[in-house]
């Protein structure tokens, strides 16, 4: 298969406001897939949707091959964990995480063996008997992870796993959805958080006000937004470099950046004129290359003054 | 349907493993026996000893009757027994040491028969304790009788005769049933009406309340979210309300075997409590009364387990709750207010009625089958009725449930409960 996830024109309105809205990506079967947006932007209403939680107005789609609404088998293959997390305060801690495995069709004796290897990796041996309400909070995202996995979905689902987790665990769970892609699966997740989405992602999908903003691997939304300055560094310090930064206002504006310079280009003015004029200079040319704006800044370069909506209640109408 | 039974198993065993619930299931009727057994025991005195004092100034005769009385053995081994001795000499004389005798524990009353007795009918009793009604009532009852005889004896009538000629009617009532006369008594029968309506009433109203806090809990802690993700909502309630449901059943369970324990013990029960032992042994209840009273019961239990579950989802907090748990309550308390007169006229039209009204059937007809014998096709009418609203109730509060346990935010009105009921 080669989309885990396909959503064609999908919307969702609720009393009064859209919540998503037309919208359409598609997840590549095998990638760590992020979807970027600012608080509000419609990111958990889609992931309900895809759950089916939350029944769409209108659109299409596609998980793993099957309509979540029609065919609520799917569901079995894929793990959830929602931006809220919950667990039976009252219950033992392997009892929870048993449960959830059987609703999503394991075996009860192979989901108690596996829990108990889940918590031994994730610290909590001690803890396997343990009521859920003695746990620290930490510890409850942990085995609330643990219960999201278990059943070895194909495809995770992660909404805003990061927030509320303390920078171990943060790693831990950047650790297990690494290894979750290095099995071939593939993992999808909610974030506001860009660096973070830098660093995990191959493709993501950036929304705001319920509206894609734009989508790809990292690479082509890279390409496809490049910056407008230019990164200039020479093998050794020079004056004449520095006489020819200061005068070279029909190229573009000079910025000292420690190794070198970055140039904003002026309007209009020719790349490979300035490349040309550089090469005269006496020190010689190391660097010269398009600046690689963050996603960050693409970020904010497309959404702007959307990344702060307001957010409406969600009164879902299911 | 694979679904339904691992929550339904969840459901059940979380409750039947916690301490809490055996507490509850064990207390309970000792709790309602000791309420029964212990008064009739603590009252009886439990067969004690009493040494007291007679000082005699009554006519010749009175005094010897009355300590004839008094000290006659009695056939109850549960009766208490009286050691009686004579004051050496009129009240007077002997008053001080008597009282110094009865604070020093040596004896612990004396009973004065004064000379005008026959006349007063006043007799005096004098003890450091005099809160026992069965001393007081013995003491009183043997002075009666032999005042009585003496006023008799002036009269120039025999005792014997007298006593026979006052003798009371002893009333026998017996229900009459398809099999015939059923002889057990009205007492026995209001009893077994009582507890099987009140017992109904209680386990679906603490049962129904408990599957609404565990819906309330389930939505507040985000559990609901996750479980919808795996298991449609609908079969997320079922699973919640079978279970608690066969949760209430295991307690019916071990109180009908406590109880069934009792009924084997229940000649030395009915003497302690004071009905005779004929009165418990004669409730007979034929097998398909039983069956509908536990039909009446299940069916109940669904009715306002779904009605609970719509609430429980469509508030946020316990405080929220009160509102809306009220309105479920009324049809289930109003039940009990009727209590007496169905009872009292099980055949009568107040009973017809309560017993076809789906909300007040469970409680009414479990108390109507108690008492009377009913029209089986009146019970097959009301049964199909409740049935058929369980069925309309869990399709309405699957609605609610389904929308209400994912909606945070502010309580719902009712105008916005109407939009989810057209929206799911």
């Amino acid at each position: 298969m080669e989309q885990a996830l396909l959503l064609e024109h999908v919307s969702k309105r609720f009393s009064g406001h859209t919540a998503v809205d037309d919208l359409s990506l598609s997840v590549p079967a095998g990638t760590i897939y992020g979807i970027l947006g600012p608080n509000g932007a419609g990111k958990s209403t889609t992931l309900r949707m895809v759950m089916n939680i939350l029944i769409r107005d209108a659109g299409r789609i596609s998980l793993l091959g099957a309509d979540p609404e029609r065919d609520r088998e799917v569901l079995r293959r894929v793990g959830f964990l929602p931006e809220e997390r919950g667990l039976y305060r009252k219950m033992n801690v392997t009892d929870v995480i048993v449960f959830f495995a059987e609703l999503k069709g394991m075996d009860r004796r192979q989901a108690r063996r596996d829990a108990g290897e889940w918590l031994e990796k994730m610290g909590l041996g001690e803890w396997k008997s343990a009521k859920v309400e003695t746990l620290s909070k930490g510890m409850q995202q942990k085995v609330q992870f643990i219960a999201t996995v278990l059943h070895r979905p194909e495809l995770l689902i992660l909404d805003e796993p990061q927030s509320g987790l303390d920078p171990v665990n943060q790693e831990v769970l950047r650790d297990t959805m690494l290894e979750h892609r290095r099995q071939g699966k593939t993992v999808l997740f909610s974030t506001h958080n860009m660096e973070q989405a830098e660093q995990l992602c191959e493709a993501v999908c950036i929304i705001a006000q319920g509206r894609k903003v734009l989508d790809g691997t990292l690479k082509e939304v890279r390409r496809a937004n490049p910056g407008s300055g230019y990164v200039v560094e020479f093998a050794h310090p020079s004056a004449e470099v520095d006489r020819f930064a200061a005068d070279g206002r029909r190229f573009g504006t000079f910025t000292p950046t420690g190794e070198g310079w970055r140039v904003e280009l002026a309007p209009g003015a020719d790349t490979r004129a300035l490349l040309a004029a550089l090469n005269q200079l006496d020190a010689p040319l190391v660097r010269f290359e398009r600046e690689q704006p963050s996603l960050h800044e693409i970020f904010v370069r497309h959404v702007g003054d959307a990344a702060h909506p307001h957010r409406v209640a969600e009164a879902p109408h299911a | 349907m694979h679904e339904v039974m691992i929550v339904l198993r969840r459901e059940f065993l979380e409750r039947v493993r916690s301490k809490g619930f055996w507490i509850g299931t064990l207390l309970t009727p000792l709790f309602l026996g000791a309420l029964f057994i212990l008064p009739a025991v603590l009252g009886a005195g439990g067969g004690r000893e009493h040494t007291l004092v007679l000082v005699d100034e009554a006519p010749a005769g009175v005094g010897d009757a009355f300590v004839r009385t008094l000290t006659a053995p009695s056939d109850d081994e549960d009766a208490d027994s009286y050691r009686v001795e004579r004051a050496a000499g009129p009240l007077a004389q002997v008053r001080a040491d008597l009282n110094r005798r009865v604070l020093a524990e040596e004896i612990e009353a004396y009973v004065v028969l004064p000379a005008d007795v026959v006349q007063s009918s006043e007799i005096a009793y004098r003890a450091r304790n005099i809160s026992s009604f069965t001393v007081q009532r013995g003491i009183s009852r043997a002075a009666s009788q032999a005042v009585q005889q003496e006023r008799l004896r002036e009269a120039g009538l025999q005792v014997q005769e007298v006593a026979s000629l006052l003798r009371p009617v002893q009333l026998q009532a017996a229900r009459i049933t398809e099999q015939g006369e059923d002889a057990a008594s009205a007492e026995s029968t209001f009893w077994l009406a009582y507890i099987s309506g009140f017992m109904i009433y209680m386990l679906v109203f603490l049962y129904g309340i408990n599957v609404m806090r565990s819906v309330l809990e389930e939505k507040t802690n985000r559990i609901a979210e996750v479980i919808v993700s795996s298991v449609p909502a609908g079969r997320l309630m079922v699973g919640k309300i079978l279970g608690v449901g066969s949760v209430a059943l295991l307690q019916v369970a071990v109180w009908v075997g406590l109880g069934a324990l009792g009924a084997w013990k229940s000649n030395a029960i009915a003497e302690r409590v004071g009905l005779s032992p004929e009165a418990l042994r004669t409730v007979s209840v034929e097998p398909w009364v039983l069956a509908a009273t536990i039909g009446f019961f299940i069916l109940g239990f669904f009715l306002y387990a779904t009605l609970f579950a719509a609430v429980g989802a469509a508030v946020n907090s316990d405080q929220e709750a009160q509102q809306y748990q009220t309105i479920v309550f009324l049809p289930l308390i109003a039940s009990l207010l009727f209590m007496l007169p169905v009872i009292n006229d099980p055949l009568g039209s107040t009973a017809t009625t309560l017993g076809l009204i789906p909300f007040t059937a469970p409680i009414s007809m479990s108390m109507r089958l108690a008492a009377a014998a009913l029209p089986p096709a009146q019970v097959a009418t009301s049964l199909a009725l409740l049935a058929l609203t369980v069925g309309v109730m869990a399709w309405l509060s699957g609605k609610i449930y389904r929308v209400g346990i994912l909606s945070t935010g502010k309580k719902p009105t009712l105008r916005e409960l109407g939009r989810w009921l057209r929206a799911a």
